[in-house]
């Protein structure tokens, strides 16, 4: 019998080849069961996202309950045939439904839309001024450009970022990153694993990354170049960039440690 | 030339990321230091809070000293319960000492009888307008 003829047998840890092997069999039999098993078995991503809201008034228990949504959601649409980790995948969607549950409620961190016109505005204004300029512009310069004050741009800085989590799509990009594996490059001697006492954890965290993650990962910390540098090299905008280191570093905490918060 | 200090206190919770990170990037601006460098500032000051704030929970505040200086922005964080009895934060700090050496030009933790301090320097690289700027 074909393994994925056979129901997988229950588990409830995250175990990333039983997760493949319930997503395998609850597409192939519409497998309620399987559904269901993995719902239990990322509860605790879904507790552990909905706790980083737990002082906004609301009860945790609800956000449980909202975050379990989201977690449903990103199972019934989670492609198995993406080289995307199911954590990687389901958190934003998670933190999503998160958030539409505070937007409903009035008590979301809404961004005017003048602030997101800024944001853009600013993301162009710094690839400009990096161009012509050939570093990287001050806050005061961008502010000149734009005429708008310093502040702005970095209230604009801000709001770029706000759980901006760039769209699967940017993450497949040309240059070769798609295949990038950060621990190809990491001995066990390296510096960060001679840091870290929890390797296994460390490298399990950095496996998680999308390859772009894990390359512009890699050439900030690892090699030292600048924001501007990685923009160039990669062929993408310095604010995004910006935006994935942030989103790398946030990834990190919240999915490779995790387990030990 | 004299320094000017600027001690921010604030609740170690995750909404006040924000105020840190605006309170560093105004700081780091003043001092003509670029986007990029703006950017390494504001993570800095997150991974800074964001470790404070696992080392000392919820009920406790966080101390940001920030010293500025011609081109020169320094802070200080904590002091903080020093976790080294294995008690950690849930991010471990060879992490969070590597990230911070990372996007700092200076970093050390300064470990005293009131528990272990986040020192932190970054300079701006080069002042506008300067050959090779």
């Amino acid at each position: 019998m074909p393994r994925s003829q056979r129901r997988p047998e229950r588990r409830l840890v995250w175990d990333k080849v039983h997760t493949r092997e319930l997503f395998v069999y609850f597409r192939e039999h519409a497998d309620e069961e399987s559904r269901d098993e993995l719902i239990t078995m990322y509860l605790n991503l879904v507790k552990y996202l909905a706790s980083r809201f737990r002082n906004r008034g609301e009860p945790i228990d609800d956000l449980i309950q909202v975050g379990t949504i989201g977690l449903i959601k990103a199972i019934d649409r989670f492609d198995i045939d993406r080289q995307v980790e199911f954590t990687t995948y389901a958190t934003p969607t998670i933190v999503g439904e998160l958030k539409r549950h505070f937007r409903d409620k009035g008590w979301a961190i809404k961004v005017p839309r003048r602030l997101q016109e800024l944001s853009f505005r600013v993301n162009q204004a710094v690839d400009a001024l990096t161009q012509r300029e050939q570093r990287s512009p001050t806050i005061i310069e961008i502010a000149e450009y734009l005429e708008v004050t310093s502040e702005e741009v970095l209230e604009a800085m801000e709001t770029s970022e706000a759980y901006n989590f760039v769209s699967l799509e940017t993450d497949r990009s040309s240059d070769g990153s798609d295949s990038f594996s950060i621990l190809e490059y990491m001995g066990e001697d390296d510096q960060l694993m001679a840091l870290v006492e929890d390797r296994t954890t460390l490298s399990e965290g950095l496996k998680r990354l999308a390859p772009l993650e894990q390359h512009v990962l890699y050439l900030r910390f690892f090699q030292g170049l600048t924001q501007t540098e990685i923009a160039g090299m990669l062929g993408i905008s310095q604010m995004q960039v910006s935006r994935l280191l942030r989103r790398t570093l946030r990834a990190m905490r919240e999915h490779v440690f995790v387990e030990e918060i | 030339m004299a320094s000017d200090r600027i001690t921010l206190i604030v609740p170690a919770r995750g909404e006040y990321a924000k105020t840190v990170r605006m309170t560093a990037a105004e700081l780091a601006s003043r001092l003509g230091m670029s986007y990029d460098e703006v950017d390494d500032v504001r993570i800095a000051a997150e991974e800074a809070f964001v470790y404070a704030s696992g080392c000392l929970g919820e009920e406790s505040n966080v101390t940001f000293a920030f010293t500025v200086s011609p081109g020169t922005l320094e802070v200080a964080v904590g002091p903080m319960p020093d976790h080294h009895d294995g008690v950690g934060p849930g991010i471990p700090e060879g992490y969070a000492e590597f990230i911070l050496r990372s996007v700092c030009d200076e970093f050390e933790i300064e470990r005293s009888d009131e528990g272990c301090t986040l020192r932190l320097c970054r300079r701006a690289a080069a002042l506008v307008g300067e050959p090779g700027a």
